[in-house]
């Protein structure tokens, strides 16, 4: 199970049901995406048809699709994490980073029971983690940020969406996870100890291409942040449109939509350029990630990776 | 501006600032403007609550005032109002023209249970209107609209339809009708084939109309969970509540806190039909709209300057600056190298059309361009009678070389147009009929790439050189086979060159005669030289001695050549073997002087002897005696033995004779059996006589002819010098021989004296 296939579960089935859309040789940049609601600025261009024909979505249900697309060759890029674009790295596909849609500041939580008041008190707790995914990545920086190894812990593997269960269960005294769970959980007892917030600039999702789409493929790569950025024009500028659109796509109410919105921040073109710079956050956060990746064993190998960012797909400026 | 409308506007601004202060704390009235987007009557019943809720809870009296766009601005500007509530679009005009500052707040629309912030436009028509589908069916469709400076009546359908590549407001007819009531009215009703109006006004009309949505259609219908109202465009924050300025602080203050306070449970906003008022939103969305669509307040294109362009596409003014100036540079560039190129082309042409030499340039084979020379050279009026023909037009069939001179010129031309250069020799023809030789060299002059060949032909004029060839040749041949000998010689006299005739007639091998002295006379040596240049020229004959010893006899004339400075620089002779022609003359010579058969003298020398006799005897005091002696009975010899017999007898007799004479005697064969003497130093008469004896008796003796002895006799006549009288030698001899015949008649084979006969 994959992290942010929450949103998206109501048009899955859907989806799935249509069956993916064939994957072309030739043509189009072939784009992975599922619901989040930092991939909502594509989403919202393609409404617009902000989107040229150089660049199709492929819609699936969650990262999981995006990854094994890449690795296939079916996709020629995706929105993925930065640790799952580490994992795809890891398994011998380059991916350049072209767009950084979101940093979570607040989505990713860890909730624990009352009687655990700090971070040191996790210790010898029990606590229910999506191990391959980014709840896993959040546990290790809770560990590192509590001063804990991984064997001071017990980790419970589970897909976040089973978390409210185990925890009325009361099979697990804390949970990393995201919303909605982490609201399921709120109502069951549990308090919010430590969310993404406290560890900023750390869980990124981003778009990536393969870097031969990046070699060959460079204009196809512009259209694609091009009309990201005009989507999240009209995210932020048509607010009050844009709440209605994301509401409906992920059968949310625009209320929760404005609060999944407070939890992420949406860095513009200048943010952008800063994070995607030579040696900046994402390939210095890549670094650390894939160190605490390996050295969990959650990758086989080390990716070395040299480049991963490149903001020369960024437009100057929003049309 | 209008100067009545500004004092009024100043009056009432000075009027309504004095009431405010008057009324300071005092029973304070504020005027709430409300925009008519629906009938007055609707609007004033619908707001009056709020009016009266506001009134109550701040202490103000805040009345109410319900008015279309034209007269709220109208009321605006007149500051007849202090508060509005009206739509973003109403509301952006405004704040363009009046520069307020900011909204208080943001209504909040009510639906039954839900609420929203958010306004967009519903665009519908008549149910049943099968035509009228898509949003593309709405080409050539009657539009009925509340208004261009309605929001969600007009402004968000249009940038919707724009979106869907429609621009309605060029294609369609829009009727404005003031009101959404109306709008909708007017579609029911048919007038209208489509309508726009804003989010709610159907669900509002449906409370009192409940099938009304039965009787509508509405088109391109957004999915939008939790948007309370059906809506076919994109949406905008809702309605905003304006302060103006001149309201003081603490009025808005109490307003602002009024107005946030309103729960939507609460009476007033359940009668007004609103869930309260939110924060101010952001307009800008509704800003970029009006831009996009040009709409008051952005209508105007705003004038810019050139100072803007340049701030707001400085690179690209800069670009295009460099660019421009890059053009211009490579233009004046291109000029100058054209200008160049023109006149260097002039310069060429000029060079060809005034070079002294015949040029022309051929293309496709025939003359294309010729200068004046070429002209000439072929002796034509104009270059017209050249042009447009060829080479072999102006040539004889054959040249000089054999070749047919056609099928010559098209080998060299092929051979031109593949890059070589031509030269040859060629002759032509004049208009007049002359020849005339040229050295003709043709060179291709165009470049590669260009598909046709141009060769450029010259001509230079070579008879003359072709004449002095010709003689030079000849000299040259006349020097090789001449029969003299011709050698030439430096100015000291040193043999340069000579040629075979030399050689043959010195029998010098050529190394040997060049660098040597020609043969010389032996008596003036190199001093023939020294005539030569004196004189000229120096002529004569001397003998020489060939190579390998044999004398020759030469006969040479020697010139002197003389160089530009009139100095001597040559010596240039000619000379032949005459030692033939000697030899010949001596013959010849001796042939006149003496006797075929004998050897000895003939009449001729005899008289010479007896001449040269006769001076010498005179000059020596001395005497001589000249003796003519003939055979007797000889005839008769001749005739029995024959003519040989005879001359060998002649021959015997003769030797006989002369060996009895001296040296310095001279013995002549005067003709057939007649001899004659001249005996010098005549002593005495006895040895004379004694000489003549012994003469007698030695022709006396037999001779052996022809097998046979044969015996003849002489008769002698003789004669002495001097004598008294002067004589010449034929009297001498005619005297000697007037005795031979004295002898004759006395007898024979005797000797007499001449005497002279007595007179």
């Amino acid at each position: 199970m994959q992290r942010r296939e929450f949103l998206g579960f109501s048009i899955a089935a859907g989806l799935s049901a249509a069956g993916l859309p064939g994957c072309s040789s030739s043509g189009p940049l072939r784009f992975g995406i599922h619901p989040w609601i930092g991939y909502e600025p594509l989403y919202l261009a393609d409404d617009f048809n902000w989107l040229p024909e150089t660049v199709a979505l492929r819609p699936g249900t969650s990262t999981t699709d995006s990854m094994e697309g890449l690795l296939a060759g079916a996709l020629d890029g995706a929105a993925l994490t930065l640790d799952e674009t580490i994992r795809v790295w890891s398994r011998g596909l380059e991916l350049v980073v072209v767009a950084v849609a979101d940093v979570s500041a607040g989505a990713d939580v860890l909730m624990v029971k009352p009687a655990i008041d700090e971070l040191a008190a996790l210790r010898g707790q029990r606590i229910a983690v999506e191990l391959n995914g980014v709840s896993g990545i959040m546990l290790l920086k809770i560990l590192e940020v509590a001063g804990l190894g991984p064997n001071d812990v017990t980790k419970v593997d589970l897909p976040v969406s089973q978390h409210a269960d185990a925890w009325s269960r009361g099979e697990v005294d804390a949970s990393v996870c995201y919303e909605p769970t982490a609201s399921m959980i709120e109502s069951l007892g549990g308090v919010r100890l430590f969310d993404s917030s406290d560890i900023p600039e750390t869980i990124f999702d981003v778009l990536v291409v393969t870097r031969e789409t990046a070699k060959k493929n460079s204009s196809s790569v512009r259209d694609l942040v091009r009309a990201h950025f005009a989507g999240l024009q009209h995210l932020v500028r048509n607010m009050h449109d844009s709440v209605y659109r994301v509401a409906d796509r992920q059968g949310i109410a625009p209320d929760e939509v404005r609060s999944a919105l407070a939890t992420v921040m949406l860095p513009d073109l200048a943010a952008n350029q800063r994070y995607l710079r030579a040696a900046g956050p994402i390939e210095t956060m890549a670094g650390s990630l894939s160190r605490l990746m390996l050295a969990e064993g959650m990758i086989d190998r080390n990716p070395s990776i040299q480049r991963l960012s490149d903001p020369l797909f960024l437009p100057a400026r929003v049309p | 501006m209008n100067v009545r409308r500004f004092v009024i506007s100043v009056l009432l601004l000075i009027a309504t600032e004095l009431m405010a202060i008057a009324e300071v704390n005092a029973d304070e009235t504020l005027t709430l403007g409300v925009f008519a987007y629906r009938p007055d009557h609707v609007l004033q019943e619908r707001y009056q609550p709020l009016a009266d809720y506001l009134s109550r809870e701040t202490g103000i009296r805040i009345r109410l005032e319900v008015l279309n766009q034209e007269n709220m601005s109208r009321a605006i500007a007149a500051n007849r109002l202090d508060l509005f509530l009206t739509n973003p679009s109403h509301f952006l005009l405004i704040r363009s023209e009046r520069s307020l500052t900011g909204v208080l707040a943001t209504l909040v629309r009510r639906s039954r249970e839900s609420s929203t912030a958010s306004l967009g436009g519903v665009i519908f028509t008549r149910a049943g209107r099968n035509d009228i589908e898509h949003l593309a069916d709405l080409r050539d469709k009657t539009i009925a609209s509340p208004g261009v400076h309605f929001l969600g009546g007009y402004q968000t359908q249009v940038l919707e339809l724009l979106d869907a590549g429609i621009d309605i407001r060029r294609v369609n007819l829009i009727r404005f009708l003031g009101t959404h009531d109306r709008v909708v009215r007017s579609v029911l009703s048919g007038d209208a084939d489509v309508g726009f109006i804003r989010t709610s006004i159907l669900e509002q009309l449906a409370q009192t109309d409940p099938d009304l949505f039965t009787r509508v259609k509405v088109l391109n219908r957004q999915r939008l969970a939790g948007f309370p109202y059906v809506v076919s465009t994109r949406l905008y924050p809702e309605w905003p509540l304006v302060a103006l300025p001149h309201v003081n602080e603490r009025s808005v203050r109490k307003i602002a806190s009024a107005l946030f306070a309103i729960e939507p449970e609460d009476d007033v906003a359940l009668a007004i039909g609103i869930a309260g008022f939110s924060p101010p939103a952001d307009y800008q969305s509704v800003e970029y709209l009006a831009r996009t669509l040009r709409v008051p307040p952005y209508d105007q294109v705003p004038q810019l300057t050139w100072v803007d362009a340049l701030h707001q596409y400085r690179l690209w003014v800069f670009t295009i600056l460099v660019l421009v100036m890059l053009l211009v540079a490579s233009s004046l560039w291109l000029g100058r190298s054209k200008r160049q190129l023109a006149s260097e082309q002039r310069r060429l042409r000029q060079l060809i059309r005034s070079w002294p030499q015949a040029a022309l340039l051929i293309q496709g084979g025939v003359f294309s361009d010729t200068n004046r020379a070429s002209v000439d050279l072929l002796r034509y009026s104009s270059s017209e009678s050249l042009i447009g023909k060829d080479l072999a037009v102006f040539s004889p069939e054959y040249q000089p070389d054999g070749e047919i001179s056609r099928q010559k010129l098209a080998s060299m031309l092929a051979r031109v147009s593949e890059g070589q250069v031509e030269q040859c020799e060629w002759v032509l023809n004049r208009s007049d009929g002359t020849e005339v030789w040229v050295e003709l060299t043709m060179a291709p002059v165009h470049t590669e790439d260009e598909p046709e060949a141009l060769i450029l032909c010259s001509l230079y004029d070579i008879t003359r050189r072709k004449r002095a060839e010709q003689r030079q040749r000849l000299a040259a041949s006349v020097f090789e086979y001449a029969r003299e000998a011709i050698f030439i010689t430096d100015n000291h006299g040193i043999v340069i060159d000579a040629n075979d005739a030399y050689l043959a007639i010195t029998g010098r091998p050529r190394n040997r005669a060049i660098g040597r002295l020609p043969p010389l006379p032996v008596d003036e040596g190199t001093g023939i030289f020294a005539s030569a240049r004196a004189q000229g020229f120096w002529s004569g004959e001397f003998a020489s001695r060939r190579n390998d010893g044999e004398p020759i006899a030469l006969a040479v004339t020697l010139s002197s050549v003389r160089g530009d400075h009139g100095e001597v620089s040559h010596f240039v002779g000619i000379f032949s073997d005459i030692s033939r022609l000697k030899e010949q003359e001596r013959k010849l010579r001796i042939m006149a002087h003496y006797d075929a058969l004998t050897g000895m003298p003939n009449r001729v020398l005899f008289a010479d002897r007896l001449q040269q006799a006769m001076a010498l005897t005179r000059r020596q005091s001395g005497k001589l005696a000249v003796v003519y002696i003939d055979l007797d009975e000889f005839k008769p010899v001749n005739d029995a033995f024959g003519h040989e017999a005879g001359d060998q007898l002649l021959v015997e007799i003769a030797t006989r004779m002369r060996a009895e004479l001296r040296e310095e005697d001279t013995l002549a064969r005067l003709g057939g059996d007649e001899f004659a003497a001249i005996v010098m130093n005549v002593q005495d008469d006895a040895s004379l006589e004694s000489l003549l004896v012994r003469l007698l008796a030695r022709v006396a003796e037999p001779a052996w002819v022809a097998d046979h002895s044969v015996e003849v006799s002489a008769s002698i006549g003789y004669t002495l010098f001097p004598q008294t009288g002067d004589l010449d030698g034929d009297q001498l001899l005619r005297q000697a021989d007037q005795a031979m015949y004295q002898a004759k008649h006395r007898g024979r084979n005797r000797y007499v004296r001449f005497v002279e006969p007595s007179a």
